[in-house]
């Protein structure tokens, strides 16, 4: 028997709860529906949801409240949609744990698509369990070293700097998620590094030069306009 | 508390008239500075001193125009007065006030910096409301091209789907599908429209645009990526130079005028399959173009486009449904805002090419600085 996959909607307004049930059931997905806060705290530890959709802008308390509070225990994903469309409250909700991020009015192929990355990356814990096991991160003809510290393209070494290997192989753990600006700085200067956006975007040009067919038509590391990269998925 | 507030309000209407900044402080003593060494300059040439007062009066004009309020323009004068007495006249290095016309020369001077002053900050308020005002009608012509507009597709929203709901029975599944479609499509054009009126407040809200520097060629892919989510049909080819291209923007707008352009090809280019975004710097600035192969724009409208608005007849005679002014005066107010300028033309085979440009070098000192006093 195919056991379903379940969806937590957590959601206030009652036409957008019934498009999305319905198109969630239709692609075959089992779906959980809250509509306040408060009865989301509780589905969330009683149903044990495989995916959370979580809209910002709930009537009782405030949606990143909820992100925190799962994420102080749990790791299932958890894909937030907000009306905002200020770049800043998807910066703070990704770097709060959210896995990805939807602003209204999104399709229902975008909406499809975002679960099927967010489930995907829960079979494989911390995006790092399969290229714990292998090694290797590959993507089309990109291919990532963690052993060796290489990446190649189309089998031949692309000769990266240490820096730049760090943010492509930080983007490869995390393949299909936009790592924040603030994040990819963090990790890669440390914490005190001023969050000078500079540094990064000419370490991104040049690795786009090094890997890329077409720099300005990227096809392995893409740009999210104002919040961050995003590579990918894996093969 | 009263006291207080009257106190603080005091203070603010001194801070008014003579407002301090180093950058004033560093002009108004550069001038004078250079005003000095013309004189000492030109004393080994004439050894009289009549042109010393006038070249210090000129150097007290300047000050007054290119500082904010009365201070550095007083300043200027009051020190003008007493280097002039002090070093560059007869007895030098020694202050003489009681020689006939010194008194006068000094309330001369005085007079000229306050007239000045007072001028030139005239004219800076006028300036002020002058870009209110554009700001103002710019917000109007929107406000009236989209209540304009929106109704169009909603009517054809409702109406669709109320006859779906109460003929049902009657209606093919050939034209109930069809209904839907431009139901569909009526809804994403509506979101455009929001997305754009998004812009327009997230220009006019938090005081002023916010630019940093950014690589040129990610807001070209990041733009490309998001259209051709709504049209994946469309081929979108981007070139940019090797080198890296930093440019200072509102990235998030800059891909708004992009997805705007893009857009606009393809619902007025009718016929467009593919589309061409360039950059390239020239001249120290970053130049964007948007080309397609679709069937160019009608000449008549050419001169119109960035007017804000098409007249209602203008649309007539065009027989264009939709209103391009929307789309394109945010795009026109978005690059103006960062200081660049837009044109569009048709190319010489086919279709249009519509092309902007953005400073590559942050000199907009001025535009900042009008937005830090609001």
């Amino acid at each position: 028997m195919n056991i379903k996959e379940k969806v937590l909607l957590i959601e206030d307004e009652r036409t957008i709860r019934g498009f999305m049930q319905a198109i969630l059931t239709a692609n075959g997905y089992d779906v959980l529906m809250a509509s306040t806060g408060a009865m989301a705290d509780t589905m969330i530890s009683s149903h044990c949801p495989d995916i959370i959709i979580l809209d910002l802008g709930l009537p009782d308390m405030d949606g990143m409240t909820i992100l925190r509070n799962v994420r102080k225990w749990s790791k299932v994903p958890i894909l937030v949609v907000s009306a905002r469309s200020y770049e800043r409250d998807k910066v703070e909700a990704l770097d709060a744990g959210a896995d990805d991020y939807l602003t209204k009015p999104f399709g229902t192929e975008e909406l499809l698509a975002r679960i099927r990355a967010a489930v995907r990356h829960t079979r494989t814990p911390d995006g790092a369990a399969a290229v714990a096991n292998s090694g290797v991160f590959t993507a089309g003809e990109l291919t990532i070293d963690y052993g060796k510290h290489r990446v190649y393209i189309a089998g031949r070494d692309a000769n990266l700097t240490q820096n730049e290997y760090k943010l492509v192989a930080l983007l490869g753990l995390h393949a299909g998620k936009v790592l924040t600006y603030d994040y990819l700085i963090k990790e890669l200067w440390g914490p005190s590094a001023r969050s000078d956006n500079q540094i990064l975007r000419v370490n991104m040009a040049n690795i786009r030069r090094k890997i890329e067919k077409k720099p300005a038509q990227p096809a392995y590391i893409f740009t999210e306009a104002g919040v961050g990269y995003r590579m990918a998925e894996g093969d | 508390m009263t006291r207080n507030t009257k106190d603080q309000t005091f203070r603010g209407c001194l801070r008014q008239i003579f407002p301090f900044s180093w950058r004033d402080c560093a002009v108004c003593l550069g001038i004078l500075a250079a005003a000095a060494l013309l004189c000492a300059l030109l004393r080994m040439i004439d050894t009289s001193d009549v042109y010393v007062a006038l070249i210090f009066e000129c150097a007290v004009v300047l000050v007054s125009r290119f500082t904010d309020g009365y201070l550095f323009g007083l300043l200027a004068s009051v020190i003008g007065v007493v280097g002039v007495n002090w070093i560059f006249t007869y007895p030098y290095m020694q202050l003489n006030f009681t020689i006939s016309g010194y008194p006068l020369t000094f309330l001369v001077m005085l007079a000229v910096s306050v007239v000045v002053g007072t001028l030139t900050t005239q004219i800076k308020q006028q300036e002020k409301l002058r870009a209110e005002a554009e700001k103002e009608k710019m917000r109007g012509n929107l406000l009236r091209a989209v209540s304009h507009d929106i109704r169009t597709p909603l009517t054809a929203i409702v109406g669709g789907i109320d006859a779906i709901l109460k003929n049902g029975d009657q209606i093919s599944p050939e034209t109930r599908k069809n209904l839907l479609e431009n139901m569909r499509d009526e809804s994403n054009w509506l979101i455009g429209v929001v997305e754009n009126l998004l812009s327009v407040t997230r220009m006019s809200g938090a005081s002023n645009i916010k630019k940093e520097l950014e690589a040129g060629e990610e807001v070209l892919s990041a733009a490309a990526m998001k259209f051709n989510r709504h049209y994946p049909a469309i081929e979108v080819c981007i070139t940019a130079p090797d080198v890296l291209l930093m440019i200072p923007m509102d990235i998030i707008l800059i891909e708004q005028v992009l997805i705007n352009l893009m857009e606009n090809a393809v619902q007025h280019g009718k016929t467009t399959t593919k589309i061409e975004l360039r950059l390239k710097s020239a001249n120290g600035l970053a130049v964007f173009e948007v080309a397609d192969n679709g069937c160019g724009i009608q000449k008549e409208l050419l001169p119109h486009l960035f007017d804000g608005y098409l007249t209602r007849d203008q649309e007539e005679i065009s027989d264009q449904r939709r209103n391009m002014g929307i789309g394109l005066s945010v795009c026109m107010s978005i690059v103006q805002a960062h200081g660049g300028t837009m044109r569009a033309r048709n190319r010489k085979k086919v279709g249009a090419l519509l092309q902007f440009t953005l400073p590559l070098e942050e000199n907009s000192h001025e535009y900042q600085r009008e937005g830090s006093s609001d």
